[in-house]
């Protein structure tokens, strides 16, 4: 249903709509900000630079665009979500052509002024792109095989860019995220269950196929899965980060060493303890208690998006809520889970946290649109 | 499912009749649809958040739970000996037969780089170079400043070098353990040993495996775990291999041979005391097997069992032996030697055209005639004659405890005819290994029995099969000691210890083809000691030897091999623990008048 069928009886125009900006939300994003900023500061040994202060002035830069894009009214954002996707998919397409390579992976163009990295982009246009089509699509015909293949076209493009990156952690992420909005939007589980299924069968497949003369995978592959499910069988090398973030969580214990204590990971034990791992110097330095709140503070966003997502009768702006949140969320678990072990190593940003600009910024941009759909909802 | 009509016919019918619009009801009907279409998409939109929250908090609790568990567990340092596959470096050490140590492993360092951790790659391969002279400078700047991550710059290193090296203070450049294998005695027993080299290489270890010798052929035993490193002990006797290699090197180069090989070994047990091969090598730097020229010139080859050689004259006691065993011929039996004696179109010829007419069995011995050993082959038959020597294992290579050992196979006549079997009982036509000589003089030594070679150490005695009798054997004893008293091997005699043997002189075949050196000689001495009751047998052989002390050239053995197995039967006898037998001297000016 959309947004024009409703009566809307007001909508906040002008400098008023700050006063209905989802606050909590906006709060949220700034203390998980700050603990970024504080930890940051930490890891460069009690210093804003190298990290901490950049990471300060693109938050705040960042902060302002979601203010920006939440004055927009949430139709032009639908209008247009096509166009974004079409655009972020051309730049997926431009980064394979001449993108610059960066940690073995080419994932960046630079535009002069900042990298950007299209797959960041991809994530938050496809649910936009996603919600506007559920948005558009009559009820009806939600669960029609024709009308169910196209969306899954739409996920599985951008990912299949992604995956030749190569960049496993994103494209997992655009999966996941596009099937939580097709989820919500109502297709029949019988769709999930499906794949689902399909997905146990392909890894018993490979597991089964393991030393067969049918062998799926290459034994170098098959090597990297051991090294996940045991990183002590190769502690120096493939399950050396696995190791030492480990190490790292388990001497922080239940309170930590405190503020600028930390060992591990100073110490330079651990490489990329300013972007993807620098949940093990919270962890170390703040211990359980300090991991436990970040991971409530996360918690407490993503409750705030479900809330606002089901008080909102706009469909694409509830559904454009909720991908966001499961991206916001995908982000986060999958970081967590890696860096303590029980998921791969695939270079997934803690969010708002670690060290870096686009992830940052394009998330900012999103919780904008999200704060858009929250002041223009039907009252 | 039912559906309201859009518009009910009695409803549209009741509206006209009132005057009003229909088309109201069906807008009134529609957007009730489109409400109730909505409100199940809401419904269903929120069963739908529902199971997702609850995906949500399922993750986490997992996330949470593992934190808590993480955050209680004591962090333990990862313990790089947990690697799946470890390389195993403990390997046994070689021993004598007194436990001396043959070969033993040594601790030391191997050097390799890291280029990326390198401060000043430069800098640090200038320094190399200096340090050892061996590297190029400019190669070690191109490898440090290239693309590789990893690379070994030296094997082994000694402490004053990984001194050196540390101090240059590259942190790029790093030490690996590594255990090597030292053969502390140098050249000594070098081809027993064989050698050893890496196999499996990892920074932190690096397996060494056996590459000849009974390294090689111990190898799996060597490195098993499960003997715990207990020695391995060889029959070889380090003092006496030493002074057989020692004397053995002189009398080569005294005799100008090219190659020299003896072969010391246990009448009774077969076990080999010494076993020597002339040239040979260091063990701890094993040359590499040649490109060019015959194999059979390489230091790497074994002359004692790896060369088959036309033995010669050795081979007569054996012809003798059996005739006795068989009761054809006595030490006694006459035996007219005269020429012409031909067998299939071919003269057989003596040594020099000595013609020594009419002498007993014990004089073709003593005098070494070929002509009669020849008539006495041909009595044997060549049937029993082949079986005879195959018993005495002539006809396949020595089971040796060695890798090389395969290597030495006999070379049979491609046809035993008359002709081959004469030539044959005289030593020619028939290429056997020194080792195969030795085992078969062993049998007449220890009175009649087979014994099987062996370089591992024995408890006692061992014996196999008997071939001939215990009377035979002490005949041919005799006869072999009166070929040292009165016959060809007169420089034998070693005061003190009785010696017997038989002396071989064979021309050596021409490699291409087609007949035989007439200056070059493959000189063989076989003997036991002590002639009364011998213990040990002695095969000695040179390689093309040429004496040169006479007004012209002698290549006989009884001028080269002879004198120079008689050197080492005197330093070795002592060693084996021989008690020197001392004749009474007969005192001055007390002569007791001859009754003859």
């Amino acid at each position: 249903m959309s947004y024009l069928e409703y009566t809307v009886k007001y909508v906040p125009t002008g400098p008023r709509k700050i006063l209905y900006l989802n606050w909590p939300i906006a709060l949220l994003l700034l203390s998980v900000g700050c603990v970024g900023f504080l930890m940051l500061y930490s890891v460069a040994g009690g210093s804003l630079q190298p990290w901490a202060e950049p990471q300060m002035k693109r938050f705040a830069a960042g902060f302002v665009l979601m203010l920006v894009i939440a004055m927009v009214p949430i139709w032009f954002w639908r209008n247009v979500a096509a166009l974004a996707y079409a655009i972020s998919v051309a730049l997926l397409f431009a980064v394979e052509l001449f993108g610059e390579v960066g940690m073995g992976a080419q994932r960046w163009i630079d535009l002069g002024f900042m990298r950007l990295q299209p797959s960041e982009l991809a994530k938050i246009t496809l649910v936009m792109l996603l919600a506007a089509y559920y948005d558009w699509l009559p009820i009806k015909k939600v669960s029609h095989p024709l009308w169910v293949a196209l969306p899954v076209f739409f996920i599985l493009l951008p990912t299949a860019l992604v995956v030749i990156q190569p960049d496993l952690g994103t494209s997992l992420l655009l999966v996941f995220a596009g099937a939580a909005v097709m989820f919500v939007a109502g297709v029949h589980w019988a769709y999930f269950a499906a794949v689902i299924a399909a997905g146990i069968g392909v890894v018993v497949a490979v597991f089964k196929s393991r030393g067969t003369s049918w062998q799926l995978l290459k034994d170098y592959q098959y090597r990297r899965i051991d090294t996940f499910l045991d990183p002590s069988q190769d502690p120096l090398n493939a399950g050396y980060h696995i190791t030492q973030s480990k190490i790292a969580l388990g001497s922080g214990g239940w309170s930590g060493k405190g503020f600028m204590q930390g060992t591990q990971s100073r110490l330079n034990f651990l490489p990329e303890k300013h972007t993807d791992f620098i949940f093990t110097t919270l962890a170390e330095e703040f211990g359980f208690v300090g991991a436990a709140s970040l991971l409530t503070l996360y918690a407490l966003i993503i409750v705030f998006c479900i809330n606002t997502a089901i008080t909102n009768k706009d469909r694409f702006s509830a559904l454009l809520t909720i991908g966001i949140a499961v991206t916001f969320f995908l982000f986060f678990a999958v970081n967590m889970l890696m860096v303590m072990g029980l998921a791969p190593v695939v270079g997934v940003p803690l969010p708002l946290v670690s060290y870096g600009g686009s992830a940052m910024l394009v998330l900012l941009a999103a919780f904008g649109m999200m704060q858009s759909a929250h002041i223009h909802k039907p009252r | 499912m039912i559906r309201t009509p859009l518009r009910p016919l009695a409803r549209i019918l009741d509206a006209r009749r009132r005057g009003e619009n229909p088309d109201a009801i069906e807008r009134e009907n529609l957007r009730l649809r489109h409400e109730e279409l909505r409100d199940h998409a809401r419904r269903r939109a929120e069963g739908r958040l529902l199971v997702l929250g609850l995906v949500f908090l399922c993750a986490y609790s997992v996330i949470g739970a593992r934190m808590a568990h993480v955050a209680a567990t004591e962090p333990a340092e990862p313990r790089t000996a947990q690697a799946r596959a470890p390389i195993v470096a403990q390997r046994a050490d070689i021993v004598d037969r007194q436990g001396r140590i043959l070969a033993t492993n040594l601790e030391t360092h191997s050097l390799y780089a890291q280029p990326p951790l390198m401060v000043d790659p430069r800098g640090a391969a200038h320094a190399l170079a200096q340090i050892f002279p061996d590297l190029d400078e400019k190669e070690l700047v191109e490898d440090f400043t290239g693309k590789r991550k990893f690379l070994w710059i030296k094997r082994k290193l000694s402490p004053e070098q990984k001194q050196a090296v540390h101090d240059i203070g590259e942190p790029g450049l790093l030490f690996g353990p590594r255990e090597m294998r030292l053969y502390p005695n140098g050249r000594l027993a070098a081809h027993v040993l064989g050698g050893a080299g890496f196999g499996r290489e990892g920074v932190h270890a690096a397996e060494v495996v056996g590459v000849a010798g009974v390294e090689l052929e111990f190898d799996d035993m060597l490195r098993d775990p499960a003997r715990e490193a207990a020695p391995l002990a060889l029959s070889l006797d380090v003092s006496v291999q030493a002074a057989v290699e020692q004397v053995l090197y002189g009398g080569m180069k005294m005799m100008n041979a090219k190659g020299a090989s003896a072969i010391l070994m246990d009448a009774h047990s077969g076990e080999l005391l010494s076993i020597v091969s002339l040239p040979d090598f260091d063990p701890n730097d094993r040359p590499r097997p040649p490109v060019a020229g015959r194999p059979s010139d390489s230091p790497l080859f074994n002359r004692a069992l790896q060369g088959v050689y036309e033995l010669g004259s050795t081979f007569k006691i054996f012809t003798v032996a059996q005739a006795m065993e068989l009761n054809l011929v006595t030490p006694d039996t006459v035996i007219d030697t005269r020429p012409p004696f031909k067998v299939g179109g071919h003269r057989i010829g003596e040594f020099e055209n000595h013609n020594y007419k009419d002498i007993s069995v014990e004089e073709i011995i003593i005098k070494s005639s070929n002509r009669g050993t020849g008539k006495i082959a041909l009595m044997v038959g060549k049937e029993r004659q082949q079986e005879f020597l195959r018993q005495l294992g002539f006809f396949t290579p020595v089971p040796l405890e060695m890798a090389e050992a395969a290597g030495g196979r006999p070379l049979l006549p491609a046809k035993w005819t008359d002709l081959s079997a004469v030539t044959i009982s005289y030593g020619h036509g028939l290429s056997t290994t020194p080792l195969h000589l030795a085992a078969g003089y062993a049998a007449i030594a220890n009175g009649g029995y087979l014994v099987k070679p062996t370089l591992l150490r024995q408890p006692g005695p061992k014996y196999g099969a008997r071939v001939i009798s215990a009377e035979v054997a002490a005949a041919s004893r005799q006869m072999l000691r009166k070929v040292v008293t009165e016959g060809t091997a007169s420089f034998a005699e070693v005061p003190g210890y009785q010696v017997a043997g038989k002396t071989g002189t064979a021309d050596k075949p021409i490699e291409t083809g087609g007949g035989y050196y007439k200056d070059k000689v493959i000189a063989t001495f076989a003997a036991m000691f002590p002639a009364d009751a011998p213990r040990y047998v002695l095969v000695l052989m040179l390689d093309e030897p040429v004496e040169t002390s006479g007004d012209k050239p002698r290549r006989s053995a009884g001028w080269t091999a002879v004198p120079v197995a008689a050197e080492v039967i005197r330093r070795a006898a002592p060693l084996l623990g021989l008690r020197p037998v001392v004749e009474p001297q007969v005192r001055a000016g007390i002569t007791l008048s001859s009754s003859r």
